[in-house]
């Protein structure tokens, strides 16, 4: 038979085709296609309730890319929520990470992994850890070279793969969605008295697609409870001239 | 009368591995064995005797047994005597096993000492009834109380039989308890019974590799099937272990020992990748010491210094297999993938490279979260049951770094800003510069809160007073006076000027550990009364 192997071809190139259609209709379906399910559906992993309005899907999108300019609470409480909801989590690149305040914000610590240093060769550890986790938080080393276009897009590929979500610390280009923190403010610090209690923070978020129009939102984060909440507009400090990043002031 | 006791020397297989094979070999004539020491076993002979065909042929048959052991005694005995030369013990003459049986343990093991293999008679049989007439014979000096037995030869007793002589009340009466002991000893009576007990099993599995193998793929090989050497033996007696230790020595005398979890769940295989996993992180670390040590030494003699020389896998809390049985709910499940991704990390980055956080107590927040290496059951430092008078209270820092970062606060006039013993503040702090940033002008500020932690231990006693910080760009710091020097040890923010780049795992430098281990005594007044704080966040 000439055409056998013409279609043995044929056959072999459907089947991934097929494995992929059959892997997406159970999680569809049930769900049951993920070790561990998110509650909000398996297109997206779920956020704390006051960081759904910033994300164009009400959750971090399988399969894409999240940057946050700066390590700080905000890329914490990203994770939190994911992690709350029984979503393993990866820490990596990022030693100083204050495991504390994240599990205040919902962090599981019994559901996460820090890798402090993951080295020159970091991209195959996201690669592996994004295997395993289905958030991985990377801050990318800082004596490393900037990841090459193809590193990116073999990454990128593994996550789609994995249906993971990656946050990165930093610039990552091709992100669908970009976090930023424009101005924060802590209350309860007096002149040699009282103690943090909240911090009131406005935060950016754009990127392309759906995030395509930029939002900005005042969140507590943290609040007095320890939550995060939205920031009702009564109830934002008033700026005072350590608050606005536009009156930093800068010594001499 | 003491029973009839049969002792067995053979001092050249007191190795323990060696001595636990000769307990088995002797356990096949008679069921309950004392180890008396290394080297040394005792066993009641009358039974065993009586099936064997009396107490000589059930010696010889016994000696004949420990001969059949193969060849693992015979280089047993010589790498033994080479380890203890090297060890500067002097190896003990007469490495032939040897066996006495007489009335009691004492005059047994007496019997044992006397007989001479070198002469054809590796087995000495003191009649029932006449051990006190061999005892007699003896010399003092074979009593266990070495400082008694040259007493009684200073006052011309030589032999037991001139001890055994004198009354038992006089010898009590002027020598004391452990002088009735003697006497008994001597007249053959007061032996203590017998602490007669199977040996324990040795489960383990171990190989030797000679040469040294400097290559990790063939001891990874060889570890597979001493997996599942142990595996079999375990799985043999219905048991299972918690952890399995996994032992290597290298030819210059290093040794890596790492307990891993096992659970009975890991299989042959999984437990060789961990043994690759363990080589290969100590080749990276002893590279690392080595290049830090001596950077210009060739690689040659490095590579076949840290060549394996043994393999040994010890299973660690042996307990009844009962199955496996997951968790339903509680207990956080480690999926087989993310166990699967977090092992290619360790194979890549070494076994430390993944860790997951165990929450504790403590006052400081780098204390509060342990890190544990994956796979290992981790118990955190510091309880956190108890309250930790002192520690930070409320919204805990997004940013905590490992090791203190080193900053200067100054007041308007630019001094330093110092903390008294009685935590009386030089001036209000105006500036904050930490080190690598510009300074920030301070717009809020509370503190000093005091701590002094572990007073009563000088090596780990430390005071501080910690303040709260907020600079004008709108972020907050947790910083600490120390000694005098000012020390940031967390960040609240969420973000911080573009310009910037957090440090990460070099952001302490200069500071390794630093912050442990010293006080204020150089800069302060430490007998000063107990502070009073301003304003306490736990208050």
């Amino acid at each position: 038979m000439g055409s056998a192997p013409a279609e043995i071809r044929r056959i072999s190139s459907a089947r991934p085709r097929l494995s992929s259609a059959v892997e997406d209709s159970e999680s569809w379906a049930s769900g049951a296609g993920e070790v561990v399910t998110g509650a909000t559906g398996t297109g997206t992993l779920p956020v704390l309730p006051a960081l759904r309005e910033l994300l164009p899907r009400g959750g971090l999108a399988r399969g894409s890319v999240v940057t946050v300019a700066e390590f700080g609470l905000l890329i914490l409480a990203l994770a939190a929520g994911a992690s709350a909801d029984g979503a393993w989590c990866a820490i990596a690149g990022v030693p100083e990470a204050g495991v504390l305040a994240a599990v205040g914000l919902g962090l599981d610590a019994e559901r996460t992994l820090l890798v402090p240093d993951p080295g020159h060769a970091w991209p195959q550890v996201v690669a592996s850890l994004l295997d395993g986790c289905e958030l991985v938080l990377l801050r990318p080393p800082a004596g490393a070279p900037a990841p090459q276009a193809q590193v990116r897009q073999r990454l990128e590929a593994t996550l789609r793969r994995g249906r993971g979500v990656l946050l990165v610390v930093g610039d990552w280009p091709g992100a669908q969605v970009r976090l930023r923190v424009l101005t924060q403010g802590w209350t309860g610090l007096g002149d040699g008295h009282g103690r943090l209690r909240a911090c009131c923070a406005q935060v950016l978020a754009d990127g392309r697609g759906q995030a395509a129009v930029p939002r900005t939102r005042w969140l507590w984060l943290p609040a007095e409870d320890g939550r995060v909440t939205v920031a009702e507009p009564a109830g934002i400090p008033v700026p005072d001239p350590g608050f606005a990043r536009r009156l930093q002031v800068v010594s001499g | 009368m003491n029973a009839r006791v049969m002792v067995l020397c053979c001092f050249g297989l007191s190795a323990p591995g060696l001595f636990d094979q000769v307990l088995t070999a002797v356990t096949a004539f008679c069921p309950a064995v004392e180890a008396v020491e290394p080297g040394v076993c005792a066993f009641g002979a009358r039974g065993p005797a009586r099936y064997f065909g009396g107490e000589t042929a059930l010696a010889t048959r016994i000696i004949a047994a420990l001969a059949d052991l193969g060849p693992q005694p015979q280089t047993g005995v010589e790498a033994r005597a080479g380890v203890e030369a090297r060890a500067g013990v002097e190896p003990r003459a007469g490495v032939e096993p040897r066996a006495g049986v007489a009335d009691g343990l004492f005059a047994a093991q007496l019997a044992a000492r006397r007989a001479d293999p070198a002469r054809g008679r590796p087995v000495l049989v003191i009649p029932p009834g006449r051990t006190p007439e061999f005892l007699a014979r003896q010399p003092v000096s074979v009593l266990p109380d070495q400082d008694l037995a040259g007493l009684f030869s200073r006052l011309g007793l030589r032999t037991l039989g001139d001890l055994a002589a004198l009354p038992a009340g006089d010898v009590a009466g002027r020598f004391g308890a452990a002088g009735e002991t003697a006497h008994r000893l001597a007249r053959g009576l007061g032996s203590r019974p017998l602490a007669l007990r199977p040996p324990a099993e040795d489960l383990s599995a171990s190989q030797e590799f000679d040469p040294p193998e400097p290559l990790a793929e063939p001891v990874v090989f060889a570890a597979k099937a001493l997996a599942e050497q142990m595996h079999g033996g375990l799985a043999a007696r219905g048991l299972t272990c918690v952890r399995v230790q996994v032992r290597a020595i290298s030819a210059d005398g290093r040794e890596s020992s790492r307990l891993w979890r096992h659970d009975g769940l890991l299989s042959a295989a999984a437990l060789a990748d961990r043994v690759r996993w363990q080589l290969d992180g100590w080749r990276v670390r002893a590279a690392a010491a080595d290049r830090g040590a001596r950077p210009a030494a060739p690689a040659g003699p490095d590579a076949a210094d840290a060549a394996i020389t043994v393999l040994r896998l010890v299973p660690d809390q042996v307990v009844r297999a009962t199955g496996h049985q997951l968790a339903l709910w509680g207990e956080t499940v480690v999926s087989d993938r993310v166990a699967r991704a977090a092992m290619r990390v360790q194979a890549m980055l070494g076994h430390e490279a993944v860790l997951r956080p165990v929450l504790g107590g403590g006052r400081d927040m780098s204390e509060r979260v342990n890190h544990v290496p994956f796979g290992e059951k981790g118990e955190p430092r510091l309880a956190a049951g108890p309250p930790w008078p002192g520690r930070i209270m409320g919204a805990a820092p997004g940013v905590v770094y490992p090791f203190a970062r080193e900053a200067d606060v100054t007041d308007e006039a630019g001094d330093t800003v110092t903390v008294t013993g009685r935590c009386a503040l030089s001036a209000a702090p105006a500036w904050l510069a930490a080190d690598g940033e510009p300074p920030l002008p301070v717009t809020g500020w509370a503190g000093p809160w005091p701590l002094s932690e572990r007073w009563w231990d000088p090596a780990a006693a430390r005071r501080r007073a910690r303040f709260q910080l907020l600079t004008g760009d709108g972020r907050a710091w947790l910083a600490a006076v120390q000694d005098g020097r000012w020390l940031i040890e967390a960040g609240y923010w969420l973000w911080a000027s573009a310009t910037r780049r957090c440090p990460g795992a070099n952001c302490g430098g200069g500071w390794p550990g630093g912050l442990k281990g010293s006080s204020w005594r150089g800069l302060i007044r430490i007998s000063a009364p107990p502070i009073r704080s301003r304003s306490c966040p736990d208050g």
